[in-house]
C-alpha cells in the first residue's frame, strides 16, 4: 500500500466509521439473539490490503478507540485486534489470494480467533463467574455473519484505498495481478 | 533494503504489543481516566448522531429477527404480561415489606423505585460487541448529576449499575457481567441470596448462596434486598424488581445452595434506561 497523507486521512475515517458503526449500529441489532461484530472483519481487510504493519496498527487503533469509547479498561481490544491485523496481513505477504472467496473465509476464521481472543484476555484477567455454552455458539455465530460482512467490508474498503493499492495500479496499467487478483 | 522494512516491522509489533500490555497493566481496576474521558468527550456526539440517524436500520433488522422467532403475535401478551408482574412484584414486596416493618417503622413503599431516588432517562448509544463484556453506554453523565454506583433501572426491572461516568456518558455494567453481584431476596418468603451471571447467556442469572434449609419454588419473584450494616451497604436499594425463579431443583438447592433466576429485563434489547441518582443506599 502507497501511503501518502490523503491515504492515511482516508483509513483513519474508515477505523472511526467502522468503531461509530459499530458501537451505534452492529451492537445494537440482534440476528438469531447474537449482535454481528464487524471490527475483526475491517482490520482483516485492512491487512489484506495494507500487510501486516498497516493491518497491526489498525488493528491497535481500533481496539484503543473502541475501549476508550466503552470507557472499559484499555488494551485488551487492542491486543487482539492487532494481533488479528498481523496475522491477515502476513496472510497477503505469504500467500497469493486466488479466488474471491479468500476474503470472507479469512474474515469468518480470523473473527473466530478475535473472539476467542477477547475471551482469553477476559479469561486472564479473571472471570468470577460460571460460562455458559453459548459462549460458543455466540461466537460461532459472530463468525458466519463475519463472512457475510467481510465480503461488503471488503468492497467497500477496497475502492475507498483503491489508489494507494499497488495491484490496482498495474491492472490499470494492463499487468496481470499477482496478488489478490478477484 | 528488505531486512530493514523486516526489522521496522518487527519493532513496530513488539512496540503495539508492549503498548497494549502497558496500558492494559496501567487501566485495568483503575477506572476511567483523563484520555478516556477526552476521545468519550469528542466522539460522544458523534455516536449520538449515529445512533439517531441509524435506529429506523436497527429497527428494521430487529423487527425481521423478532418476526422470525414468532415474536410479533406474542409481543401484546408480552407487554401485558409485564404490567402484570411489576404489579404483582410490587404488591409481593409491599406486602413482605408491612408483614416485616409495619410494627418497627410507619413506612410506605408500594412503589417499585423508592423515594428520595431521582430518575435521570437516557438512551442507549453504545454496546460492547463481545459477549465478554455486558456493558452499554449511555447518553447521560455527571453533567445529568449521574455518579458512579448509581442503579440502573428500565420498565421492567433492574439492568444494572452505572461503572464509569464522563461528562455526558456513563457505562452501565449489566447484572449479566462477569464483575456483577447483586444482593437479592425472594418474595414473599424473604429467603436472601447473592444473584450472580451465568457469562454468554443473559437470560440465565444464578442466586448462589441461599438457605439450604428453605425451599424456593418456580415463578416465585426476586427482588433486591438492599441491606445495610453500619457504614458499608449494598449499592441497590430495596424491593426493585430483577426476576424470577425459572428452575428450582431440589437438589440444586440442598448441594449448592443455587436457583436460577430468569431476569425481567431483555439485558440483549435495551433502548431506554433510567439511572437512579441520589437517595441513600441499602
Amino acid at each position: 500500500m502507497i501511503l501518502t497523507p490523503n491515504i492515511l486521512a482516508r483509513l483513519v475515517a474508515i477505523v472511526i466509521a467502522g468503531v461509530i458503526l459499530q458501537l451505534s449500529f452492529f451492537s445494537q441489532i440482534s440476528l438469531f439473539h447474537v449482535s454481528p461484530d464487524v471490527l475483526p472483519a475491517l482490520v482483516v481487510v485492512l491487512g489484506l490490503l495494507g500487510g501486516s504493519l498497516t493491518g497491526a496498527v489498525c488493528g491497535f487503533s481500533i481496539g484503543f478507540l473502541l475501549d476508550c469509547l466503552l470507557i472499559a479498561p484499555l488494551g485488551g481490544g487492542s491486543l487482539v485486534l492487532l494481533t488479528t491485523g498481523y496475522l491477515a496481513g502476513l496472510f497477503r505477504e505469504r500467500f497469493e489470494i486466488h479466488s474471491a472467496l479468500v476474503p470472507p473465509l479469512l474474515c469468518m476464521g480470523l473473527t473466530f480467533f478475535a473472539e476467542l481472543g477477547f475471551g482469553a484476555v477476559e479469561l486472564m484477567l479473571g472471570v468470577d463467574a460460571p460460562i455458559s455454552a453459548l459462549v460458543i455458539r455466540d461466537m460461532l455465530l459472530k463468525s458466519i455473519f463475519a463472512f457475510f460482512l467481510g465480503w461488503a467490508v471488503y468492497i467497500g474498503v477496497r475502492r475507498a484505498l483503491r489508489p494507494a493499492l499497488v495491484e490496482e495500479s498495474m491492472l490499470r496499467r494492463g499487468r496481470r495481478p499477482t496478488v489478490l487478483g478477484t | 533494503m528488505y531486512r530493514k522494512q523486516v526489522r521496522r516491522r518487527r519493532a513496530v509489533l513488539a512496540l503495539l504489543i508492549v503498548g497494549s500490555f502497558a496500558l492494559l497493566t496501567v487501566t485495568y481496576g483503575q477506572g476511567s481516566d483523563g484520555m478516556q474521558r477526552g476521545v468519550s468527550t469528542i466522539f460522544s456526539p458523534l455516536q449520538d448522531v449515529a445512533d439517531r440517524a441509524l435506529k429506523p436500520a436497527r429497527d428494521l433488522v430487529n423487527w425481521f429477527d423478532e418476526t422470525f422467532d414468532a415474536k410479533g403475535d406474542n409481543e401484546r401478551l408480552h407487554s401485558e404480561l409485564e404490567v402484570a408482574r411489576e404489579q404483582a412484584v410490587g404488591a409481593k414486596a409491599a406486602l413482605a415489606e408491612n408483614a416485616q416493618m409495619r410494627k418497627l417503622l410507619d413506612l410506605d413503599r408500594s412503589g417499585a423505585i423508592p423515594s428520595g431516588y431521582t430518575p435521570v432517562t437516557g438512551s442507549v448509544i453504545g454496546r460492547s460487541p463481545t459477549v465478554w463484556y455486558a456493558d452499554v453506554t449511555i447518553d447521560v453523565g455527571s453533567g445529568d448529576g449521574v455518579e458512579v454506583d448509581d442503579p440502573v433501572v428500565n420498565g421492567d426491572g433492574l439492568i444494572g449499575t452505572v461503572s464509569a461516568v464522563t461528562g455526558g456518558s456513563a457505562r452501565v455494567t449489566l447484572i449479566a457481567d462477569h464483575s456483577s453481584a447483586v444482593s437479592a431476596k425472594i418474595v414473599p418468603s424473604g429467603i436472601q441470596g447473592v444473584m450472580k451471571p451465568v457469562v454468554g447467556d443473559p437470560d440465565d442469572l444464578i442466586l448462589d448462596f441461599l438457605d439450604s434449609e428453605k425451599r424456593v419454588g418456580k415463578g416465585q419473584s426476586v427482588v433486591t434486598s438492599g441491606w445495610r450494616a453500619q457504614e458499608i451497604g449494598s449499592d441497590y436499594p430495596p424491593n426493585l424488581p430483577i426476576g424470577e425463579v425459572a428452575e428450582a431443583s431440589l437438589l440444586q438447592q440442598e448441594a449448592q445452595g443455587q436457583v436460577h433466576i430468569r431476569p425481567y429485563a431483555d439485558l440483549r434489547d435495551l433502548d431506554l434506561v433510567q439511572v437512579l441518582t441520589g437517595g441513600s443506599r441499602g
